[in-house]
Parts: C-alpha cells; structure tokens; sequence
C-alpha cells in the first residue's frame, strides 16, 4: 500500500501525450515525496512531535512576542524535569507491553516520608543520600507493583490503580498531611542550586537550575539499558509479542520486575527533585498530573499497545506538554478555557499519530 | 473465647458504660461536642484551644473535641452516631462533607440535640451554620490591602484553587468588584487556577510575569498559591516590587513574609471560630435565640448578621477576618 502512489505516478507518466507525461511525472515525484516523508515520519515519530513544538512556538510566540526570552527557555525546562523523569519510567514500562498510573503516587509517598524522617532523625543529611533514598524507596514499590502484575497475572493499568489508592491512604494516614514548608536544607540548597543565571535589561532574572542535569543523567542512563543492553532488547521483546519472547527465552517475570521497579526508581527521585524545587513538601502534591506524563509519552510517539518508543521522542514529547501547559495565559487564553484546549490539542495531536501508525 | 472469659468481658464492659454515665450524670452540666474534619491537623489543633477555652470559663458546661484520623465524611458520621448513643446535650461540628451529614444530623436533631455547624451554609439539618465572614466581603478585604499596596493603581491578576472552588471565585469576584473604585487598577488574566499546588502557581506566576513585565499586584485564592506566587518572586528577584496579598496560613507564610516576597495574609482564627460555635450552642441550650447584630462576645463576632438557611435553621455571619503581615504574624501559632 505503501508504495502504491508511486506506482500510480509511473502508470501516469507512461500514457502517452507530453503534458499527460509532465503531469505524470510531478504528479509521481510528489507522491514519492509524500510517500517519503511518510515513511521518514514512520521510521522518526520524534520528527513530527519536534514538528508540533516548533509550530506551538511559532503560534504563541505571534500572538505575544512576550514569549521569545531566555526565561521561557529556562522555566520550561525547570518544569520538564519532573514530567520527564516520570515519563522516562512510563515509557520503559509501556514498551514493555504494560502500563504504570502509580507512579506519581510512589513519588508523593517517598518524597513526602522521607522529609519528616530526614527533618526528625537526620537533619543534616546531604542530598546525595537523600536522592538514594528516594531511589531505594520509589524501587521496592515499583518492585511490589511489578511483582503484584506477574503473579497476579491482572492487567497492569488495573494493578497499579490499586496500588496508587493504597499508596495514597498509607501516606495520608500514617505518614501526614500537613504542609512541610520548611524542608531540609540540603534540599532547599539543590532545588536553588544554579546552573546559570541571567540578569536580562529588563529587569528581574531567569535562573537555569542545576536539577536539570538530574533529567539528563536519567535519559542518558535509560536510553542506554533500552538500546545497548540484553535488558533492553528483553523489553521490547516482550512488549512486542509476550508468546514469541518467551519462546526466544527470554523471562517475563524478570523483565516486568524489572521495568515497574526502574519506573519506581525514577518515581521517587522525581518525588526528591520535586520537593527540592517547590521548596515545600505537601502529601497532596502530584496527583492527577499522570494523565498529562502518559500523554506526553504517547506525543513522543510510543504506541499504547507496548514494544516501541524512545527516549529522544518521550523527551520531546514532555516538552511539547510542557509548553501546551505554559504557554496559554500568554497566548490570551481565559481561565475557564484553558483545560478545554489542552483537551483538544491532545485529541488532535493523538489522531495524528493514529494516522500515522495506521498501515 | 470461653463462656466465663466472655462474660467477664462483657460485665468489664458494661460497668465502664455505667461508669461513664455516671461520671456524665454526676457533672450535672451540659456537655458540648465539637466534631472536626480531622484530627491532629494544626488548623483544628488550634480550634481545640478554643473549644477547651469555653468548657474551662464556662461554668456548668464540659466541652470535647473529636475528629477522625483522616479527612473522611464516613468516619466523621460515625463519631456523630456514637455521641448520639451517648446523649450529648449539643454537637457543632465542621463537615467534611455537609450532604454527607444530613441524615445523622437530623437523627441527633430528633432526639432533642442541639445541632450548629460551621463552614457549611448549604446544610440543612442544623439550627445554626456559623460563618466567619461573607465571602464577597473576604475577597474585597484582600483587594482593598491589595490596592493600598500597589498605590491604587496598575495592572493586578487573581487565582483560585480551581475554578469550582466556590468559596475562592467568590474571593476573586469580591476582589475585581472592589477593584472597581480604583480607575488606576486594571484587572488581567483573571482568575488563575494553581489546583491547590503551590508548583502550579508559581509556574502560572512565572508565565504572567513574563506576558505583563509591568504587572503590580497578585491576590491569592487557596492558602497554597502565595506560596507558589512567593517563591516566582522571589526567584526573579523581585520581592518587595510586587504586591502578594491572599489566603494563607501564618506558619507556612512566615518565610516569604520575612523576605518580603508575600505582603500579607488574611484567613479567621480557628480558635474563635471553635469558641463562637461552642457559646451559639450554649445559648441554643439555654433556650435564648440568636438575633441580628447580637454580640457573641468572641472577637470577629461582635456584630453578626443573620439569614434563613436552606433548611429550618439560620446563618449567622461575623466579621472574623484577620489581616496579618510580617510584624504580626508570629501572634498565631498555626
């Protein structure tokens, strides 16, 4: 099918008259143009969300020239973080075949337990420590979670519902829900920590902080487990076709452990990064936000149905959400208006790339 | 269990009901119970002060705070049925939920209860719903501090927890109204929503900053936006160069209210709030009737306006705001 428009180009350009042939023959190049495109479209996803980024940017940045500074540079990588580690987690677990909604719950859980027992028993922990917490803590949930999907044989999405409750009632009940406005001072001091500041003339300044490197690191660390290691190939295996995997040896129950548990890592020490940055630690933070992480993955051109994705492509896909989500008090958009495009824009987006897997 | 363990337990268990009656029966008062949304929370912890205040200067009355351990309307219906079973005299109480509680209030109502709720105008089974202050008149007081702040003149936003937090529009619907006297003030981007995450308001704070450099005033609406709105400032280093009135609590407050970056606070001390609600049920038991610009004698209520409710009970209205900025906010420890 692919290749059919070609196919009717040169059927054009061999009937006869010199105009028919002219015709034919543009008529063939720009469906092999199209076709090209399509098929560079299929083989590169991340193209087409970059594609979408820079014609947001282009829209905004018309309606209010506001939007062209540094700053809008800076604040939306400082948002992207966040998005991002928990993205990098959804996509590994989703190209596995399955799917995490627990993950804010797990980072809220550890942020949260692990301020009030670092501000009651060790006040002057660093933030290297601390971070290993988050990651230790965010894993062995992640674990239980990848652990509850295998033997429970239940589909991923409808355990980690479960888990995201039981996570959530855990921490209001027996951990608190007060408002921790004074974090400890590692924290404080990482989440200020700058990478680069900018005076600009106008007064004010725009501060790149340095917990982006956090981001960095994670995507650097993830692209390599999916691309350069067994693991990896594992993941994809699996999330491909679970019967043709396992018949290729390759063991499920290590590869789900494994997957829930990595996006469990991330979780929690996005959960650290986020109270470092807020400067406060509130129980009730992160829920709800799960939506815009899968949406953002699915932009960056996974597919819901598991076995595909890259890093490049979710990384962008966190930007692209980022920016939709920060862009619409400067574009003019009213208050009550707000949720009703960002719906569309995901409806719209999402149905572009439906096409565009569709063969 | 054995049939002789049993029945031990089971007289042990009765002659602590029979002792509790009698320890009830011997106080010869009246008993008022307070019921909170939950327990532990500093922002009832400080209206349990206020509510022990009124049992220990108010001869003949025994007063008692509960409140689940967690914000659950269920759980607090449960606590409601069991101080019916032990016949209190009155119950105040904070709803979680006030649709929640309809059914076992009317309950306790019917059994001769005296029931007076707070923070709940649309309950119907209660005698009196006590609020702190009207919330256009709320909102309007913010925006009133907000202009003298901002000399009365430049561009000014709201935010709210969501935009169907009732209470919070009202704020903000106050605030522009108010706004109004002031030709210099112009409103923007009304409306912002943070939902209740201090992240959310500081990344909407950062986004307004940049659409309106010259902007001049934020008004907050949950107490968790001037936080978000505190630290934009104070990240762009621009605190003390922009107004930030709004809700918030003093402990969390206390920070930005120091660095400048927040201007000032407004919200009702639970405190008075648990005391007014504990001598409305007094009078209520004492059979005398609240009436328009009666003086409870509790700070913020000492003019209270009253209306019909939308049962068979009133709404009594206070002026008990609190405006608090950084020289006095270490008076309220909460």
């Amino acid at each position: 099918m692919k290749s059919e428009p070609k196919q009717a180009g040169l059927r054009d350009a061999r009937t006869g008259s010199r105009a028919g042939l002219r015709a034919g023959l543009r008529a063939g190049l720009r469906a092999g143009l199209r076709a090209g495109l399509r098929e560079f479209l299929l083989h590169y996803p991340a193209v087409f969300t970059l594609l979408l980024i820079i014609l947001v940017s282009a829209v905004v940045g018309t309606i209010n020239p506001n939007f062209w500074q540094l700053s809008t540079l800076f604040d939306m990588l400082r948002s992207s973080v966040v998005t991002g580690l928990f993205a990098l987690g959804v996509l590994i677990v989703l190209a596995a075949g399955g799917l995490d909604v627990s993950f804010t719950a797990i980072a809220a859980f550890t942020m949260y337990a692990i301020t009030v027992a670092v501000l009651k028993h060790a006040p002057n922990l660093s933030i290297g420590v601390i971070m290993l917490c988050g990651a230790v803590g965010g894993t062995l949930f992640g674990a239980v979670n990848g652990l509850l999907v295998h033997t429970l044989r239940a589909p991923s999405l409808i355990v980690t519902i479960g888990t995201q409750y039981v996570l959530r009632s855990l921490l209001l009940t027996f951990v608190g829900t007060a408002l921790i406005i004074n974090v400890p001072a590692a924290m404080e001091s990482f989440g200020t920590l700058a990478l680069w500041t900018y005076l600009p003339a106008s007064g004010g300044r725009a501060i790149l902080p340095a917990f982006v490197l956090v981001l960095v690191v994670a995507a650097g660390v993830t692209w390599w487990l999916l691309n350069r290691t067994l693991m990896g190939r594992a993941v994809f295996a699996i999330g491909g076709n679970l019967a043709v995997a396992e018949r290729l040896g390759y063991n499920p129950r290590v590869v789900q452990v494994f997957v829930f548990a990595y996006a469990g890592l991330l979780a929690g020490i996005g959960g650290i990064v986020h109270v470092s940055s807020n400067r406060l630690a509130n129980p009730f933070d992160l829920t709800g936000t799960e939506l815009d992480v899968i949406a953002a993955v699915i932009l960056g051109g996974a597919r819901i149905t598991g076995g595909s994705g890259t890093v490049l492509g979710t990384l962008l896909g966190v930007v692209l959400v980022t920016l939709v989500n920060n862009v619409l008090i400067l574009a003019g958009v009213p208050s009550t208006w707000q949720k009703v495009i960002v719906g569309a824009f995901i409806i719209l987006a999402g149905s572009m790339f439906a096409v565009r897997t569709a063969r | 269990m054995s049939f002789t363990r049993k029945a031990v337990a089971c007289a042990v268990s009765l002659g602590l009901v029979a002792g509790a009656g009698f320890a009830l029966a011997q106080s010869g008062g009246k008993t008022i119970s307070t019921v909170v949304k939950i327990t532990g929370e500093t922002w009832f912890n400080r209206m349990e002060e206020g509510v022990k205040a009124f049992g220990v200067e108010t001869p003949g009355v025994t007063t008692t705070q509960y409140g689940p351990p967690k914000a659950d309307a269920a759980l607090q219906g449960k606590i409601i049925e069991d101080l019916i079973a032990k016949k209190v005299d009155a119950i105040t109480v904070v709803p979680m939920d006030p649709s929640a509680l309809e059914g076992v209030l009317k309950r306790a109502m019917d059994r001769g209860i005296k029931v007076v709720t707070h923070e709940a105008d649309n309950a119907k089974n209660t005698q009196v719903d006590i609020e702190a202050f009207d919330n256009k008149e709320f909102g309007a007081r913010f925006n009133e501090r907000l202009a003298k702040c901002m000399g009365e003149s430049g561009k000014w936003t709201s935010f709210v927890g969501s935009l169907g937090s009732l209470t919070h529009v009202q704020w903000a619907d106050g605030g522009a109204e108010n706004a109004k006297k002031y030709p210099g003030m112009t409103l923007v981007d009304a409306k912002n929503e943070s939902f209740n995450d201090a992240n959310k308001a500081y990344e909407k704070a950062k986004e307004l900053l940049r659409k309106h450099p010259d902007i001049k005033g934020f008004q907050g609406g949950s107490a968790i936006d001037v936080l978000g709105i505190g630290r934009a400032l104070e990240e762009a280093g621009l605190q003390g160069k922009i107004c930030v009135i709004g809700l918030g609590l003093p402990r969390d407050s206390g920070k930005f209210l120091e660095s400048g970056a927040i201007q000032g606070i407004g919200f009702w001390d639970p405190k008075d709030a648990g005391l007014v609600m504990n001598k409305v049920a007094k009078l209520l038991l004492d059979g005398k009737e609240i009436t328009e610009g009666m003086d409870l004698g509790v700070p913020g209520y000492n003019k209270v306006s009253v209306k019909k409710g939308p049962g068979k009970g009133i709404i009594v209205v206070g002026q008990a705001w609190i405006d608090v900025d950084k020289n006095n906010y270490k008076d309220y420890p909460f």
